[in-house]
């Protein structure tokens, strides 16, 4: 390859070759004439070949989209590139390149095959995304340790790999290794692997294997796992109670706010030692409430939504047979007669026939209308019957959620209430100059004055309260928002399924009136 | 109460006057003579002991039951008679319950009551009670029972019981009072219970639960008046008709049983009871041992209860019957409503009402009581019941049997017996009186070509038949009047045995429907139409061999989901003749419209390949969306190729399936002709295959004994016959026997060596001879003689070398084997001891 890169000069893949590659691959006969006629579109093309032509870059492919099959083998391309838009692609062949590490492949979900037979690779990566790839071929290249086929583990569907004549196939535990640590595999270096020399090879490597594979079980389970905590996180979310199930909330309360550790410094908040984690496991308790009326919230919403939806698809469901039932009792019925009439030569009976149908035609506009509009009707109560259960719902829940939020204000201000007593305690000792030295340097800058006291602590209350307020706004407002919503969206889809089938109909009986229309008009002539 | 109260102080004091009064034998003439008729029939005087004797126990037994009787006589004048001890077979006298004989018989098809009672429906013949309103004098055992194949219903219902409870029902006799189609064994009234259950089938379809958001139905506009209207008008037709039909009833009901019984309520019948409990029976219910149907306590053919019993103990009905057995109570611990005969040991948690204890006081002295205590029912005289293998299958007597139901007529038949293995057959009549029939239903058994029912059907004039899994082509119905090609027919088939996943297949003589499951090419169904056949004289059973032509193809396909709807064909019909092909594509999910296209094919599409064609001309497309970018007439034009492959593939199987049909009805009229029958391997009475190679067995095992036999002959017999067989072998004659032996053994070696060496001399002589033969005339031999003079020599040679391997090896081993014999005389059990010390 590399004497004739010498030679021969790089050709880039342009407009000329793409079109002349599609051409000669396209239909060929009277198939590719008819072609000719109306030239064949690259986004059309499934398959293409673009062999020995020294193509240095793969480039301007973007415009196959449904490419299923790409060939680009016995050029001397030294970077895989430009491929991400070719999402289709099943087959795809790179061999005989000058390829030295593979990148450049993760869009391309769907490939089955994948060929990079004599290149200059020397590791397998970069293919995570290939979940469906079956065939793997990446024989003379160069790969030089056993160790990177445990990167193959990763896809389960593979049957067929190819890794001869690579440095590494010349390592005498090579050809007990693979069977060993591909055990689905079924072909390798285009032999059957037989049954006997898979058990023994697995007899050999069982503690090495079992040991990868306790590892990467416990990988997955990791994965597992934090999928499992997104996934509930996500529920939460979707309930407006993230966080909630614990003092999240009371945390945050405290958190942003910076007076809230100086006062709890305040010599008194010693003496009712409990007041704080009091408050806070109280606190917590409310929180734990509402999270839970959260979630049976979101279920019971959720559990009316599907349950409409499922009547909702039925009631179309049934719609729609009717629907074409009716047609096809039309078309039974007038299939025979409308051949008749094409081949009628008498006009005047024809036109009587014409005129006969025409008749029938309207009525089965008539029917298929009348059919969509009972839709339209029952659909509509339904749906208000829906919109009211469904409001209901949204509003005891929130009812039930201020009930709750209103008992966290109290705490709070029974927290603020003890707070600021202790406060102007501590602050008459102060004045009496009692007790001073119990005080730490950053609390006595609070106690200058009296204003100062009161407003810091009032401060870190409204800090306190808008925390609980935000947490409120947001379960209400959200579940307000997403009944809007959901009613919106039930009666946008709804009129955009009343469009499509009115004019569904109208086509189709236009369609009929076409074709007598074309009729008369024959006769006429 | 009362009466019971009574009865105990009564008893004793009167008990000599009865005794006198009613003799202990109450056997009329006539029936002795019938019985000695009978027992001559049976010969029962080669029966066992316990047959023909009582044991001392049975005697008091029967002491204690005739005790019974005469209090139960003084009691309850007016009630008929216990059967408590008739006579046997060996005209002993036997109480009945000794006479159930619990037997579990090692036969599978008899573990299950229903199999168990049907099967003595079946094997035995019914033999009607004589006179028909008393119970009977005699009471045969099971077994003799079983040998006759014939008896009255307190026969059936004693083996029935005796085989019940020997499988672990709880199970009892009962002699009661029945209507007199069940004591006469008449079911003309009854629905054959075959026709029953197919009735049954299609039950109950479960209407979905009212679903919350489901939509009003539409309000249809209808006056409400018309349609009341029109509902009275349907209910009256309704109630005229039902009223037309119930008269027909009765009339059809009156012409059959004729007027009313005159002795209802007065004939006796005995069947079986099966008490809940055990073998996880759920309720307690009667078995008719006649038919092997069973009732609910509750039935009112069963008009009154006398008593009951099993082989432990004998109740007595103390319960009123005036209105048949619906309010009889079975719980025999009761002894107000049962009056039991033996206190059972499993029935002692009975304790009496607190009314009765001055009684028990009473009592306690009384002698009967201790005789209470301890007796307890003596073991079965009878000995126990075998049924042969082959009765079991056999079944009826002879291995037919016919029963009349009402409006059907049921024929049993036992496998094998009929030529082309009919087991059943079932007449369904139109009318009662059984005149014309409607349908003919025969069941086979182990037939080869897997037939397993035929019905025919008089009105429709179809014949339906019914294979077993396993026949080729996987046919399972085939449903036909004529079994010409070409005519009406419908073949139904197992589609997941074809390759094809063919279903079914419906013919007319203008068209073949087929339908399809499951086929990777997601094909349903396809009919064909084919051209009427020019109206030739041809004789029947003359295939025709040319094909019809084919008019139209229709095929439709399930929905591959794989695929975009608009690409996905639903539908495409070849108008073969006309030249056209029709698609019409799936719908979208959400459309009630689909796709169309029509292709009119231009003249010779296939043979110019450069002729100009214009897409536009020949394909016409409804296109349902018309925002949808307009297909390629590339595409169209491939789809269009594609379409007339497939054509021609569509008829090839089209020609195919035509194929199949008339192979099938070919083989069918073979088959039907051949009657085959398949015999198992394991059937050791039919098989003559096996039974040859048992009998070659047999031979062998014979030949070899004898062979055997012959090997271990005496040694020692010739020398003892030269002694003239001595009686006692005594020491001398013992030390003669050895020496003759032993010299006759060494004579016989030293012959043995002595004809070697003299075949060995010889075979040296010959060869020294012809030696000095060819010596002497070896100028004038030809190549040839040298040749053959050679060939003899080494010939000559390998012979001497073998007499001299063989007479060393015979000077090797011939002190051996005289060691050999010498040892063996001396281990000899007849010499060792006169031996001992030589």
């Amino acid at each position: 390859m590399s004497r004739l890169y010498k030679t021969i000069e790089p050709s880039v893949i342009d407009d000329e070759m793409l079109e002349e590659a599609v051409k000669k691959q396209g239909p060929s006969g009277r198939a590719g004439q008819i072609a000719q006629l109306e030239g064949i579109e690259f986004k059309d093309v499934k398959h293409l070949q673009l062999d020995y032509r020294n193509i240095l870059k793969i480039d301007n492919l973007w415009q196959f989209k449904t490419l299923t099959k790409l060939q680009l083998d016995n050029n001397v391309i030294e970077k895989i590139e430009g491929l991400n838009t070719l999402t289709n692609l099943v087959w795809l062949d790179l061999s005989f390149n000058n390829i030295e590490i593979i990148e450049g492949l993760d869009e391309l979900v769907k490939l089955e095959d994948l060929s990079l037979y004599s290149n200059r690779i020397s590791k397998i990566e970069n293919m995570d995304s290939l979940v469906n790839l079956q065939i793997f071929s990446i024989g003379k290249n160069h790969i030089d340790k056993l160790e990177n086929i445990i990167y193959l583990r990763r896809f389960k569907r593979l049957r067929t790999l190819n890794l001869a004549g690579n440095p590494m196939c010349e390592d005498e535990q090579y050809s007990m290794y693979i069977p060993a640590y591909l055990p689905t595999l079924m072909y390798l270096d285009f032999r059957l692997i037989e049954k006997t020399t898979k058990e023994i090879a697995l007899e050999k490597h069982h503690s090495a294997v079992a040991n990868l594979m306790y590892h990467e079980d416990i990988a997955f389970k990791k994965l597992e796992k934090i999928r499992l905590q997104e996934e509930e996180l996500a529920l939460h979310k979707a309930a407006y109670v993230e966080y909630l199930n614990g003092p999240g909330l009371f945390n945050t309360m405290f958190s942003e706010d910076p007076e809230a550790p100086k006062l709890l410094m305040l010599p008194g908040v010693t003496e009712f030692v409990d007041i704080y984690p009091f408050t806070k496991a109280e606190f917590t308790n409310i929180c734990q409430k509402l999270f839970t009326h959260g979630l049976k919230g979101y279920e019971k919403r959720q559990k009316e939504l599907e349950h409409f939806l499922e009547c909702l698809r039925e009631a179309i469901e049934e719609n729609q047979q009717k629907g074409v039932k009716v047609i096809k009792e039309f078309e039974e019925k007038n299939k025979e007669q409308f051949n008749e009439i094409q081949h009628m030569s008498d006009s005047q009976l024809l036109e009587i026939r014409i005129k006969e149908f025409r008749v029938e035609v309207n009525q089965l506009w008539n029917k298929l209308m009348s059919l969509e509009m009972q839709l339209v009707d029952q659909l509509e109560e339904t749906m208000s019957n829906f919109e009211r259960n469904i409001s209901e719902i949204v509003t005891t829940y929130v009812e039930n959620v201020q009930a709750l939020i209103a008992q966290c204000r109290e705490l709070e201000n029974r927290y603020n209430e003890n707070i600021l007593e202790i406060a102007m305690t501590s602050y008459d000792k102060m004045g009496k100059n009692e007790g001073e030295e119990e005080m730490p340097e950053e609390l006595r800058a609070l106690f200058v004055d009296k204003d100062t006291v009161i407003n810091t602590v009032n401060a870190s209350h409204d800090m306190h309260l808008l925390k609980i307020d935000n947490q409120e706004d947001k379960m209400v407002t959200k579940a307000n928002g997403w009944a809007a919503d959901m009613i919106e969206m039930l009666h946008t889809d709804e009129i955009n399924r009343n469009r499509k089938r009115v004019l569904e109909i109208n086509i189709y009986v236009s369609h009929w009136r076409d074709e007598l229309d074309f009729l008369e008009l024959q006769d006429t002539n | 109460m009362d009466l019971l109260e009574e009865s105990d102080e009564d008893v004793f004091r009167d008990e000599d006057e009865k005794v006198s009064k009613k003799g202990k034998f109450r056997v009329s003439a006539p029936k002795v003579d019938q019985l000695e008729l009978l027992s001559l029939e049976i010969g029962t005087l080669s029966y066992p002991k316990s047959y023909q004797v009582n044991t001392p126990k049975e005697e008091k037994m029967l002491h204690y039951a005739e005790n019974f009787r005469r209090q139960y006589i003084y009691l309850y004048p007016d009630r008929k008679p216990l059967l408590l001890n008739p006579l046997n077979e060996c005209r002993v006298e036997k109480f009945v319950s000794t006479t159930l004989r619990p037997t579990l018989l090692k036969h599978e098809e008899l573990y299950n009551w229903k199999d168990c009672a049907q099967f003595v429906a079946d094997f035995l013949i019914v033999d009607p009670l004589d006179p028909i309103n008393d119970v009977p004098e005699y009471l045969f055992s099971p077994t003799t029972f079983l040998k006759r194949q014939k008896g009255n219903c307190f026969d059936f219902s004693n083996l029935l019981c005796s085989l019940l409870i020997g499988t672990g029902y709880d199970t009892y006799c009962v002699s009661g009072y029945a209507v007199k189609e069940m004591c006469l064994v008449d079911e003309t009234r009854e629905i054959c219970p075959l026709l029953k259950e197919s009735d049954q089938i299609n039950k109950e379809q479960e209407k979905p639960p009212m679903k919350k958001y489901s939509v009003k139905p539409v309000r249809e506009l209808k006056s409400k008046f018309e349609m009341k209207q029109e509902a009275r008008r349907l209910a009256e037709e309704k109630a005229e008709e039902e009223r037309k039909q119930k008269e027909l009833d009765y009339l059809a009901d009156l012409k059959i049983k004729g007027t009313h019984d005159v002795m209802h309520g007065l004939r006796v019948h005995c069947w079986v009871l099966v008490l809940s409990g055990k073998r996880e029976v759920p309720e307690n219910f009667f078995i008719d041992p006649f038919t092997g149907n069973s009732y609910e306590t509750t039935n009112e053919r069963f008009l009154g209860i006398e008593s009951i019993w099993n082989h432990r103990n004998y109740w007595v009905n103390m319960q009123d019957c005036k209105f048949g057995c619906k309010n009889v109570v079975f719980d025999l611990g009761d002894p107000v409503k049962w009056e039991y005969m033996l206190p059972d040991s499993d029935n002692s948690q009975v304790v009496l009402p607190e009314s009765y204890e001055y009684l028990v006081d009473e009592v306690d002295d009384d002698d009967e009581k201790e005789l209470e205590k301890i007796f307890d029912m003596p073991p079965s005289w009878v000995q126990p019941i075998v049924i042969p293998v082959k009765d079991i299958e056999t079944r009826c007597p002879k291995g037919e049997k016919i029963i009349q139901y009402k409006k059907a007529n049921l024929e049993k038949y036992a496998p094998y017996l009929n030529i082309d293995g009919m087991v059943k057959r079932l007449i369904e009549y139109e009318d009662i009186e059984c005149t014309s029939f409607v349908k003919v239903t025969e069941w086979y058994a182990n037939r080869k070509d897997m037939l397993e029912r035929i019905e025919r059907n008089m009105r429709t004039r179809t014949i339906t038949e019914h294979f077993k899994n396993g026949r080729y082509m996987a046919v399972k119905r085939h449903i036909y009047r004529s079994s010409e090609p070409e005519t009406d027919r419908t073949l139904k088939y197992n589609s997941r045995l074809r390759v094809d996943g063919l279903v079914s297949r419906v013919e007319t003589p203008a068209e073949m429907t087929e339908k399809f499951k499951n086929r990777p090419d997601f094909l349903i169904y396809r009919q064909t139409i084919f051209a009427k056949r020019m109206r030739k004289v041809r004789l029947p059973g003359v295939f025709h061999l040319n094909y019809r032509t084919i008019l139209k193809i229709t095929e439709r396909f399930a929905r591959n989901r794989k695929k975009p709807a608009h690409e996905d064909v639903a539908e495409q019909v070849f108008l073969i003749t006309a030249e056209h092909i029709h698609l019409t594509y799936h719908r979208e999910d959400d459309r009630i419209t689909a796709l169309k296209r029509e292709f009119a094919l231009p003249p010779n599409l296939m043979q110019k390949d450069d002729q100009e064609i214009n897409m536009e001309q020949i394909v016409v497309t409804f296109e349902v969306d018309p925002l949808a970018k307009p297909c390629k007439n590339v595409v169209l034009y491939q789809t269009m190729m594609d379409l007339l492959k497939t054509q021609a593939a569509s008829m090839q199987s089209v020609r195919d399936s035509e194929h199949e049909i008339r192979e099938f009805l070919k083989d069918r009229a073979a088959e039907r002709k051949a009657n085959e029958l398949i015999i198992s391997v394991y059937d050791t009475e039919r098989n003559e295959k096996a039974k040859e190679h048992r009998k070659e067995q047999l031979r062998l095992e014979e030949e070899q004994r004898l062979r055997r036999a012959e090997e271990e002959l005496d040694y020692l017999a010739p020398f003892l016959a030269r002694l003239g067989q001595p009686r006692r072998i005594t020491k001398k004659v013992a030390m003669t026997l050895r020496n003759d032996c032993l010299t006759d053994m060494k004579q016989r070696l030293i012959d043995k060596a002595n004809l070697i060496q003299a075949r060995f001399e010889k075979e040296a002589m010959e060869l020294q001879n012809k030696q000095q033969w060819y010596q002497q005339n070896q100028i004038f031999m030809t190549k040839e003689d040298e040749q053959a003079y050679l060939a003899y020599c080494s010939e000559a040679m390998f012979r001497i070398h073998i007499l001299e391997m063989r007479l060393n090896k015979h000077k090797e081993t011939a002190p051996i084997k005289y060691l050999e014999l010498e040892e063996k005389i001396r281990k000899d059990p007849r010499l060792a001891k006169k031996l001992k010390n030589c």
